[in-house]
């Protein structure tokens, strides 16, 4: 059997664990400073100085096509939500 | 004795019945004609035994044309709906068999059902989640119908992962992967016109960016119930639980059966 470059092997069930658990890490604490979307930390990172030890540790840990996936898909779960509790709103008036 | 029946009667006398009648007592298997006709006649046996076996013989005739007749029609329906409302879901197929990187055909999965996932394994979060769920489906049926050990022809139903990614996704890439959900499960991979194909029988929508190492492929998350002949019975989306994909699962099974499905 060849030996396959390592970017074609894909994580093991334990390295998407190891990721996953740095991603909710980095998002709790943009929570905490409430900041939704991430790429607003990479385009002023003045703006969550205390995140980006987090951030540092999250994309080191994880594959860049999974962070970027990760990032967009925070953007859109906080989105439907906000969504989800205006419609809410609404309709109960 | 043909005196008696010409005989004229001066009471009405009921037809059948255990009382003395001036008909030919024709059941009868008494002994004697000669009591008198204001005496009752005694109750015979035989004659009772005859009449209820009788009764007995017409009710499980009826019950047996009737289950007949049943089933019949339940399958002339399931016929008529086919050909209307059947979306018309999968077809033949030779891929690679991941454990054995040997080509395996649609064919081989028959005499069982089977559930598809089309997937990949760079998936970051959708797709590992999605297997974990169809191998806790496989091992709640299993352990329901008390099936020792997870020998691929003992199992209720089939997990089956096909790649949306054959790039990436080798025989040896899958045949790990897979492993990691459960021991059962069979990896497929193929050349990437095969699966294209493939996911298009399914109505698989897949998108494979040009990018050359780290990329996500966009692709439809269902899982696709195939009965033993092959046939497509239903799909199941992201919102459905296990327990939940489990008792539809039993429905259909049921189903099949009683519409004299073969496993």
């Amino acid at each position: 059997m060849s030996a396959l470059p390592e970017s074609s092997k894909p994580p093991t069930r334990a390295e998407r664990k190891h990721c996953w658990k740095l991603r909710d890490e980095y998002f709790t604490c943009l929570d905490k400073i409430s900041i939704i979307d991430p790429a607003i930390v990479d385009k002023d990172p003045s703006r969550a100085e205390g995140c980006l030890d987090s951030k540092k540790k999250y994309e080191d840990g994880c594959m860049a096509s999974w962070v970027e996936y990760f990032n967009k898909r925070r953007v859109i779960d906080v989105r439907q939500k906000q969504y989800l509790e205006f419609s809410e709103k609404m309709s109960g008036k | 004795m043909l005196s008696r029946f010409l005989r004229p009667t001066t009471r009405v006398r009921p037809m059948f019945g255990l009382h003395n009648c001036a008909q030919p007592r024709w059941l009868s298997t008494a002994a004697t004609n000669n009591q008198s006709p204001h005496e009752p006649k005694r109750f015979t046996w035989k004659a009772a035994g005859l009449f209820v076996a009788t009764g007995v013989g017409l009710a499980v005739y009826f019950k047996n044309e009737k289950e007949r007749v049943t089933k019949e029609r339940k399958k002339k329906e399931y016929e008529a709906n086919r050909s209307f409302g059947k979306p018309n879901i999968g077809g033949p197929f030779t891929l690679i068999n991941a454990a054995t990187e040997k080509p395996f055909k649609d064919t081989d999965l028959h005499g069982q059902f089977h559930l598809i996932y089309f997937g990949f394994t760079h998936c970051p979060d959708i797709c590992p989640e999605e297997l974990d769920k169809m191998s806790d489906v496989v091992d709640i049926l299993a352990s329901e119908e008390k099936i020792p050990g997870s020998k691929k022809e003992d199992l209720p139903v089939v997990p089956v992962f096909i790649t949306c990614d054959p790039r990436r996704d080798t025989p040896a890439i899958v045949r790990e992967y897979v492993k990691d959900f459960h021991p059962a499960m069979v990896g497929l991979t193929g050349d990437i016109d095969t699966i294209k194909r493939v996911a298009k029988s399914y109505r698989v929508y897949i998108s494979i960016p040009d990018e050359e190492d780290d990329y996500l492929v966009d692709h439809s998350i269902f899982f696709y119930l195939m009965d033993p002949q092959g046939e497509f019975v239903d799909c199941y989306a992201r919102d459905k639980t296990p327990e939940e994909i489990v008792e539809s699962f039993k429905t259909y099974k049921q189903e099949y059966l009683e519409r004299g499905g073969t496993k």
